[in-house]
């Protein structure tokens, strides 16, 4: 199993440095090299927050020294000018950057795309200019003096090595709580939308949230590494948390490797002790600073740590890089033995019933307009429970729009959806998931950067319900969950025929593989009703089969279907019901045979010669 | 409160450092357009312009317009040299690091500038006289006169360029759709190269006019350069007349506000206009947000 290797690599890895962690001080005794790793230690804790952000979710910020000068300014004014003790201190200043990272993170993240980056990047200014003019508080540019320094119990925590104790041992709990969360249902969430927010929404990822509570995290590690620093130096000043400071933290991240926890710790090594490696260039230092980044971004795009993975996964696999593909594997061009029936809907035991009479999705008097277009008018229908329904129409008929508005992806302006007797017009997709409905997506839509497997467990984000604070701190029933959530997607993996590509990057497989994972993962959290968008387009001849079979199985297993799809064979072969759209109006409904009669539909769609 | 005379001196010195945005948020924005990134460098851009006028003007002794020409072909070419040398040759398309390309340079060019022109402040004269006109009761200074002339000057131009133009129509588009413009056999690479090149001068126009007012130094541009940001997030980013726009209205809101509230806080007041903006209407004043298709 790929989560027990990678978590003896990871206890390994965690081994390793809290050996070198104590090991350090005992070998270098000087203080002057206590003091640069003591500063290493604390940009370990931002950059382990910032890629959580970068790395996982996708979101660049350009703020996180603020939150570092937050931290520091919080803490160090409470202490000295209320008389608040250090650790409540640092508490405080973490509950107040979290804030004020959650006021930011709302309204720039609700959004898609890069909005993060202006927002904190102004944010980091407008909070530098303030420190440095606000002297009445801050001290002003010339900084702000006499913080006392931590203690814990009756130990005061004021020399270089005492310090280094406490700082590595943060670094070291950061590290394990960021590797629990990028483990778990949240990480995988995370990465998810990274890919695409659509399909992770689709799969029960709550989107916008999800980015927000990662950013909001973030901030309170930078919080805390601010506090730290404030009582190690006893003394803050503007400088250190200026606009620049913020980039240095990304490019730690990026050369490092984005998402990579040990290449970014190696990551900030570097940039953190190049400066002083660079001291005898003197004048020189900033050029080769620059030099010296721009290199590695052009070489090494995955960060240091991204290429010595690359190299290991290169070595392991044999001779073939982790990302081509094996062609000569493909097993499509023969018909596939027929796979034993393992429970992949919930239902299973129930009896394939296409007859029966419940409603388990109601579409009714939908319109849909885009700018002056009318996609949609007055779009009625009726999914009965159990059955395989087709949508279908020629090109630009609304097939496609119809299936975005039952997902929640797009909100119909007139109409109402309801799935299984309640209401869901307007929800947001991750909700609509939650409750029983996926889909899969005509120009396919997997999570590119992870695996088969992972792919598939995203799909059980929709049924199961570890949040952040119980996966960083890996509580006992995230455990039974995750034992779950894996059983889950190895059955689907069987059930699809993907089970040999498991560990394989989904970018790596071919088109109806990459089809069939969509399916396992629409059906892993055992839905009740999923939507299939073109299922077999693109695929051939045997593949489109396959998926007959499939898909026939799903109603077998008691599953409702609705299928858009253009092949007409597959159509009249599986649906129980057929729905024609032409120019976004219904134009009829009814059994296969009954709509291959149809004038209108002949006329509209199949054309006389049929 | 301020009077009405006052008003008008905060709205014409607000144009003033407005245009002086607009440009620099211009070429923001043509490089988005080539490329979907956000070049730092254009900061840098800003700063090279005024220190190469401050070299053949002051240090060579050359003419006040063949100097002017000579600073900006000098950005010109370094705006090209950057697209060749750090961003042509990147292993990854991804705009993250293409964007950390751009901030790395930008490391690198002040580094370099702080080596060559020392870490002092400089000053470069007027363009012409330095007795203020008097319009509307307003004390006007004729360099920003000159700086208005010019921007509106580049504005036509580049107007022109864009719409009447082989070339400038191939840039265009390079920027809707660069796969289909290459099919059409439009040279993207070159036209990355050039986007590079034109932002360049205009970093440099923006830096030459503005000098004379502010102070010179290595770093001149960074503030000037961020702010020309915020004008293009303001217009709505990548949309041209939006960053013109952008950055005359930035110009104007920032030198109100300094005059009636707070002089200190004139920096924070930019950039809380574009936090303002993200958190309200984050495609800008003149964007449109852009849809994922499904």
């Amino acid at each position: 199993m790929p989560q027990a290797g990678q978590k003896d690599k990871s206890l390994f890895g965690l081994a390793a440095l809290a050996a070198a962690i104590a090991a350090f001080p005992v070998l270098v005794p000087n203080p002057y090299y206590l003091n640069v790793a003591n500063i290493i230690g604390l940009n370990t804790i931002i950059v382990v927050g910032l890629n959580l952000l970068i790395g996982y979710a996708g979101q660049i910020s350009l703020g996180h020294a603020a939150f570092y000068g937050l931290g520091a300014y919080i803490s160090g004014i409470l202490t000295v000018t209320y008389n608040v003790p250090p650790w409540p201190a640092l508490v405080i200043a973490a509950c107040l950057t979290g804030v004020t990272a959650l006021l930011i993170g709302i309204p720039t993240l609700r959004l898609q795309g890069h909005y993060l980056v202006m927002a904190t990047l102004g944010f980091n200014l407008i909070v530098n200019i303030v420190i440095i003019q606000w002297d009445s508080v801050t001290g002003g540019p010339s900084g702000f003096p006499g913080i006392p320094s931590l203690s814990i119990g009756p130990w005061a925590l004021d020399s270089d090595k005492k310090m280094y104790y406490l700082i590595w041992a943060a670094v070291f709990i950061s590290i394990i709580l960021a590797l629990n969360l990028v483990r778990s249902r949240v990480g995988r969430g995370l990465r998810a939308l990274h890919s695409s927010e659509i399909a992770a929404s689709c799969q029960g990822v709550r989107t916008e949230w999800y980015k927000v509570k990662i950013f909001v995290l973030s901030a309170i590690y930078a919080s805390v590494a601010g506090s730290l620093y404030a009582s190690y130096l006893s003394f803050v000043s503007p400088k250190t948390f200026d606009i620049f400071c913020s980039v240095e933290l990304v490019t730690m991240v990026i050369v490092g490797g984005m998402g990579n926890i040990w290449g970014v710790l190696f990551g900030t090594a570097f940039l953190t002790s190049l400066p002083n490696l660079l001291h005898a260039f003197d004048e020189y230092k900033d050029v080769f600073y620059g030099l010296i980044l721009v290199v590695i971004l052009i070489f090494l795009p995955q960060g240091v740590g991204g290429a010595i993975r690359d190299q290991w996964q290169a070595r392991r696999a044999g001779k073939r890089p982790a990302t081509t593909v094996d062609e000569s594997k493909e097993e499509s061009g023969q018909p596939l033995p027929p796979k034993p029936a393992i429970a992949c809907g919930g239902a299973a035991d129930l009896p394939a019933t296409s007859t029966s009479t419940n409603t388990i999705l109601r579409v009714d008097g939908i319109t849909m307009r885009f700018g002056g277009l009318l996609a949609l008018a007055q779009v009625s229908f009726d999914l009965p429970e159990g059955a395989v329904t087709a949508l279908i129409g020629p090109n630009g008929s609304g097939k496609t729009t119809m299936i975005n508005i039952i997902s929640g992806i797009y909100r119909p302006q007139e109409g109402r959806i309801s799935f299984e007797n309640r209401a869901i017009t307007g929800f947001r997709s991750y909700k609509i998931a939650k409750m029983g409905l996926t889909r899969t997506f005509q120009n396919v839509q997997i999570f590119e950067h992870m695996t088969v497997l992972e792919n598939v467990t995203v799909g059980m984000h929709a049924g199961t319900r570890g949040e952040f604070c119980a996966s960083m701190l890996h509580l006992p029933n995230i455990t039974r969950e995750e034992k779950e959530i894996e059983q889950q997607a190895w059955e689907a993996l069987a059930f699809f025929n993907l089970e040999d590509r498991a560990h394989w990057p989904a970018s790596g497989l071919s088109f109806g593989q990459q089809k069939r994972l969509e399916m396992a993962r629409a059906l892993v959290s055992h839905p009740k009703l999923v939507l299939l968008d073109e299922p077999v387009a693109g695929l051939n001849m045997s593949e489109s089969r396959e998926m007959a079979r499939l898909i026939a199985k799903l109603r077998a297993r008691g599953i409702s279907v609705l299928i858009v799809e253009h092949d007409m064979n597959l159509v009249m072969g599986i649906s129980d019901l057929v729905v024609v759209l032409n120019y976004g109006r219904k134009i009829a409904e009814g059994s296969p045979r009954e709509v291959q009669r149809n004038e209108e539909v002949l006329s509209a769609y199949l054309g006389r010669v049929a | 409160m301020a009077t009405a005379d006052q008003l008008v001196q905060f709205v014409v010195s607000g144009l003033t450092t407005g245009s002086i945005y607009a440009l620099i948020a211009l070429g923001f924005c043509i490089i988005h357009n080539a490329t979907g990134i956000v070049n730092f460098t254009q900061v840098d851009f800003v700063s090279l312009g005024g220190l190469m006028m401050y070299t053949f003007f002051i240090s060579l002794g050359l003419p006040l317009a063949l100097a002017f020409i000579l600073a900006v072909a000098a950005v010109t070419l370094a705006g090209a040299l950057v697209e060749r040398l750090a961003i042509r040759p990147a292993r990854s398309r991804a705009i993250i690091i293409l964007i950390f390309i751009t901030i790395g340079v930008s490391i690198l060019m002040r580094g370099a500038f702080k080596i060559i022109w020392g870490k002092n402040q400089m000053a470069l004269p007027y363009f012409s006289s330095e007795s203020p006109l008097i319009v509307f009761g307003a004390a006007v200074l004729p360099q920003s006169l000159w700086i208005l002339f010019i921007t509106v000057a580049v504005v036509v131009v580049l107007h022109f360029f864009f719409n009447r133009t082989r070339l400038g129509k191939a840039m265009r588009a390079t920027s809707f759709n660069a796969r289909a413009a290459a099919l059409m056999g439009v040279n993207v690479n070159r036209m990355i190269l050039l986007s590079f090149a034109l932002s360049g001068a205009l970093g440099a126009v923006a830096g030459i006019i503005i000098v004379p007012i502010t102070t010179l130094s290595y770093e001149i541009g960074v503030m000037l350069g961020l702010k020309g940001f915020a004008a293009a997030v303001l217009g709505g980013y990548g949309n041209s007349v939006g960053a013109i726009v952008g950055g005359l209205l930035l110009g104007v809101l920032e030198s109100v506000g300094a005059g009636t509230v707070s002089s200190t806080y004139k920096d924070v007041i930019a950039f809380a206009i574009l936090l303002a903006v993200l958190f309200v209407k984050p495609s800008g004043l003149l964007g449109y947000g852009d849809k994922e298709r499904v």
